[in-house]
């Protein structure tokens, strides 16, 4: 039997920390001389209560975490996260119900900015404030658990990574919490910078910094219903293009860039490929704008390069309904939403380098055909890649395809049209965000959808940003066994 | 550089027969007194004339094809067969024109059953006979392939069939033969068995034989626009339903239960996975439309249970428009789509046995998971999967998503909406027959598409019909190389 204490223990140390978070939206409502402030102060207390039960009942000399206890660890702190941060939509003077909240909450936490809130214009500035907190929370949080604890649970390949932030050199960062506590500067910094320049581009201070902490987060959530575009500056979406990029590459390789070693960032052969897969697929869409829609030169480059990168890389942002791009634009965007950004960094999807693994195992497979008795050895980075991580990430994408083919069929089972289905099951595992059609598309919201479509959604955005593994592998009776 | 002449010797021989093959629409045309047998006539002459000049021109002393060789002959000999096979089509009377008649005839040999042309029922009969001909070819084509050739080439995991039919003895080649024999023979038999049920339900000797053959192979062209929905007699699918099955069964197998080892046939677990999935899906769909109301029981069972069939074993034939069965349906026939029938069998798709393999290997990941240092071994009908294998079946699996994926984006395109394009990359790919939606839907066919999707469907369904990897390695620079 597995102890739970420790990880208990873990939990409750997270509540703790984010109510005391929910005070600032709730100080935001005080400034703006609005009644929700009441809701985040109830929820703080009794998020402070919960996590404070669970500290106070489960400390002891901390015992260390096992191998098991790192993965039912990492499931419920997400999930704890989630129902916790949906409290304050339940308690605000026009509240949510508890699906809805939780929906939210999720959407937030995972960084996948779907949203079922419409009147975001006239919305409670707290709440505002809160969606974004949550996504800027979650995209540290899967920073750190993919430097930290994902490597070391050898999930979907990404063992490839514990080199680089931890075993390579013993003095480099040892432990996990410094290593944390450098990211997070980097990443508060980052989100200091994106947040000037909105604002000098035009933004008000409050869309500034709540805009730059989901820029970053690569999550999304917006504070107009008309996301990006209600903001008719084009500098505004160029800071914002930059810093949903800034976002994909991996928080490692800034960590040596900002230790004076730029390097590694410049030669990593994933931030090549992102950067590579990226400017393609803006210029097809940019083209595809210019033919299809006859857009002026400028426009169709900025549109093609804000909207390629917002699904690509998971936020979501839209600054045109792209899906009226001419019909070649949806099945691009349905395509790109599966690809994501780099390992270590703020964004989900298949991610960069198993596709490329993915390539290099295709073509030994083309060459073994050709020479049955060769030896052909696929490389990652100028490494050779060994034949384990070939099989954890070919596993990966498959048991990815497997959950969208699953997901999609429960939700058309509960009414969802083809596409809405189709498109809500990409989006939600792979964290985007918007889907594609008249439901979930770029202009609509996912309200009206069943519950029974919303909790489904919300599975499927904790699964996709755990990587599969780290949640499927709690359903397997051996886990539990002895 | 590779010796050529070997190759056009087997491609030689093969066109040779199928010139001849021609004689019988030309006969059909004769004996039903319209005007199409000079088509017929003036084709297989061509045909017979280039196949002879490459028999003559080749002929030497036989030495064995090489590996390489035997690639591109595979490849060459499909890629001829649909070339030829399209003459009739552009001689005729109506010319259907080159683009079309290469679809329809690659459609045919690739048993996928897509078409260009309406007017089934009043169309000439030798050109009715020639599409249920090219589907019957193609169909024992294929398992021949899959039984001799592709195991050799190690294409996709398909080395896993080897044992069974050649690496038993030292005179592989003339157990290749008699195999093959038998299973020509089995195969003829089930079509004649086929035939006579159809006739004692009441379809012509005309109907009869056509759907006797398109049903065996998993073609699925029908001498009806209406397809299956045509023929009112419920016997007529339920006999139609038994011998798509069939077709989807092993026919090494099949081979052993006429050889009096039925045991073999029940004891392999691809066979059992198979019925398991097709029983599960049946019953998924029958129960959603009985709950949804919008079929008496019994007729509903006999839809779900033929159109299930029908997709899953990759044949084609529809006896209901299936599209509009409730939101479900859509999705749940693309996922049908792809996974198709048993190696070995007339039907394309990712198969049974990959599934199965991709099912053990992610397995293994999990308790890989759990006990990072245990070793695990993944098993296959009772063997164990060498880790070679494992991967050849997984990167084919992903090639197939990528390839989809890729022809899919083209499809947009050139201009085809999502639903269209998504579905008739998948129906052509999994060698199917009809995609979803309005156009290429069971009520439609492919003949408003533009000419270059035609080609690029054409093109999926050889990639799909030769298990991707067979044709792919053909663009490998290295293949050609030394």
């Amino acid at each position: 039997m597995i102890d739970f204490r420790p990880v208990l223990f873990v939990v409750g140390i997270l509540l703790v920390g984010l109510s005391a978070t929910m005070l600032i939206p709730a100080v935001v409502e005080i400034i703006f001389g609005r009644p929700d402030w009441r809701a985040f102060v109830f929820a703080a207390a009794a998020t402070l209560f919960l996590g404070g039960a669970l500290v106070l009942a489960t400390y002891n000399e901390r015992a260390r975490l096992g191998l098991r206890q790192s993965f039912l660890m990492t499931g419920l702190c997400w999930l704890s996260a989630a129902v916790v941060g949906a409290l304050p939509f339940t308690l605000i003077a026009v509240p949510l119900n508890v699906t809805d909240a939780f929906f939210e909450a999720m959407s937030g936490i995972t960084t996948t900015g779907s949203t079922v809130m419409i009147g975001l214009d006239h919305a409670p500035p707290g709440i505002l404030i809160w969606r974004a907190l949550l996504q800027w929370f979650g995209g540290i949080g899967i920073i750190v658990t993919a430097l930290a604890v994902l490597p070391m649970l050898q999930v979907g390949g990404m063992q490839l990574f514990r080199m680089e932030s931890s075993d390579r050199s013993d003095k480099a960062l040892p432990r996990a919490t410094q290593l944390a506590a450098w990211i997070a500067a980097i990443y508060g910094s980052l989100t200091l910078l994106w947040a000037v320049m909105l604002w000098i581009a035009g933004m008000s201070l409050f869309d500034a910094i709540t805009h730059s902490m989901t820029t970053l987060a690569t999550g999304g959530f917006s504070t107009s219903d008309q996301s990006i575009g209600a903001y008719p500056q084009p500098a505004i979406h160029w800071i914002i293009t930059a810093g949903m990029i800034a976002g994909s590459l991996p928080f490692a390789l800034y960590l040596l860039a900002a230790r004076g070693r730029a390097m590694p960032l410049l030669r990593d052969m994933q931030v090549r490929w992102f950067l590579g897969t990226l400017g393609t697929v803006i210029v097809g869409l940019s083209a595809a704008q210019i033919i299809f829609a006859s857009q002026d030169f400028s426009t169709a480059i900025r549109l093609g390069a804000f909207n390629a990168t917002s699904v690509m890389t998971g936020t979501g942002y839209a600054t045109a309904e792209y899906d009226r791009w001419g019909t070649f634009a949806p099945a691009v965007f349905f395509v790109i939403m599966f690809i994501g950004g780099c390992a270590g960094s703020t964004t989900c999807g298949i991610k960069i380098f198993r596709f490329q693994i993915l390539f290099a195992a295709a073509a030994v497979q083309l060459k073994r055909l050709v020479q049955p008795r060769g030896v052909f050895i696929p490389y990652y980075n100028r490494r050779p890649i060994s034949s384990d991580v070939v099989e954890s990430v070919m596993a990966f994408s498959l048991v990815y395809a497997a959950g969208f083919a699953t997901l999609t069929i429960a939700l058309s089972v509960m009414g969802l049209d083809f596409l809405t289905a189709a498109s809500g099951a990409a989006t939600a595992i792979s964290n985007v965000g918007p889907g594609l059609g008249d439901v979930i598309g770029p202009s609509g919201t996912f309200l009206a959808l069943p519950n029974g479509a919303k909790w489904a959604l919300a599975i499927g955005m904790l699964f996709g940003r755990l990587e599969f593994f780290t949640i499927l592998v709690l359903f397997v009776p051996s886990f539990w066994r002895r | 550089m590779i010796d050529f002449r070997p190759i056009l010797f087997v491609v030689g021989i093969l066109l040779t027969a199928l010139g001849a093959s021609m004689l019988i629409p030309a006969c059909v045309e004769i004996y039903s007194g319209t005007p199409d047998w000079r088509a017929f006539l003036f084709a297989g002459a061509v045909t017979v004339f280039a196949g002879g000049t490459m028999v003559m021109t080749t002929h030497s002393e036989r030495t064995p094809l090489n590996r390489r060789q035997a690639f591109v002959m595979t490849t060459a000999c499909w890629s001829f067969a649909a070339l030829f096979g399209a003459l009739p089509f552009v001689f005729l009377e109506f010319s259907l024109g080159f683009t079309d008649a290469f679809f329809e005839s690659m459609s045919g040999i690739t048993t996928t059953g897509s078409t260009v042309m309406t007017g089934l029922d009043t169309a000439a009969p030798g050109i009715l006979v020639w599409r249920g001909l090219l589907q019957w070819i193609g169909g024992i084509g294929i398992i021949v392939t899959a039984v001799a050739v592709l195991p050799m080439l190690q294409v996709g995991g398909m080395e896993l069939f080897r044992t069974e039919s050649s690496d038993q003895s030292q005179k592989i080649v003339s157990r290749v033969a008699q195999l093959a024999g038998w299973i020509a023979a089995v195969y003829g038999l089930a079509t004649l068995l086929l035939t006579i049920g159809l006739l004692g339900a009441g379809m012509t000797l005309f109907d009869a034989a056509i759907h006797a053959m398109t049903a065996i192979s998993t073609g699925g062209f029908s001498t009806s626009d209406q397809s299956i929905g045509a023929f009112e007699n419920p016997a007529i699918h339920w006999i139609l339903f038994i011998g798509m099955i069939t077709g989807a069964l092993p026919f090494v197998l099949l081979v052993a239960v006429f050889r009096g080892e039925g045991r073999l046939m029940y004891r392999d677990t691809q066979v059992r996975w198979f019925f398991a999935t097709l029983t599960s899906f049946i019953a998924g769909v029958w129960i959603a439309e009985v709950v949804l109301g919008r079929e008496e029981t019994w007729i509903a069972f006999r839809l779900s249970a033929f159109n299930v069939t029908s997709i899953l074993t990759g044949t084609g034939f529809v006896s209901a428009n299936y599209d509009h069965w409730g939101s479900f349906s859509p999705v749940v026939f693309l996922i049908l789509m792809f996974i198709g029938g048993c190696a070995g069998s007339a039907s394309c798709g990712i198969k049974i046995f990959r599934f199965q393999i991709l099912f053990a290997a992610t397995g293994l990941q999990i308790k890989k998971l759990i006990r990072p240092h245990g070793v695990f071994v993944a098993t296959f009908n009772r063997n164990p999967i060498s880790q070679d294998t494992l991967e050849s079946v997984m990167a084919f699996s992903l090639v197939y998503i990528a390839g989809y994926a890729a022809l899919s984006i083209s499809l947009g395109v050139l201009g085809l909406d999502l639903v269209t394009a998504l579905s008739a990359a998948g129906t052509t790919m999994s060698n199917v027959g009809p995609g979803l939606g309005d156009i290429v839907g069971p009520a439609g066919t492919f003949a408003p598409l533009p000419a270059a999707a035609k080609w690029l469907l054409s093109a999926g369904m050889l990639l799909g019909r030769l298990e991707f990897f067979t044709v792919l390695v053909l663009f490998a620079p290295s293949f050609w190389r030394q």
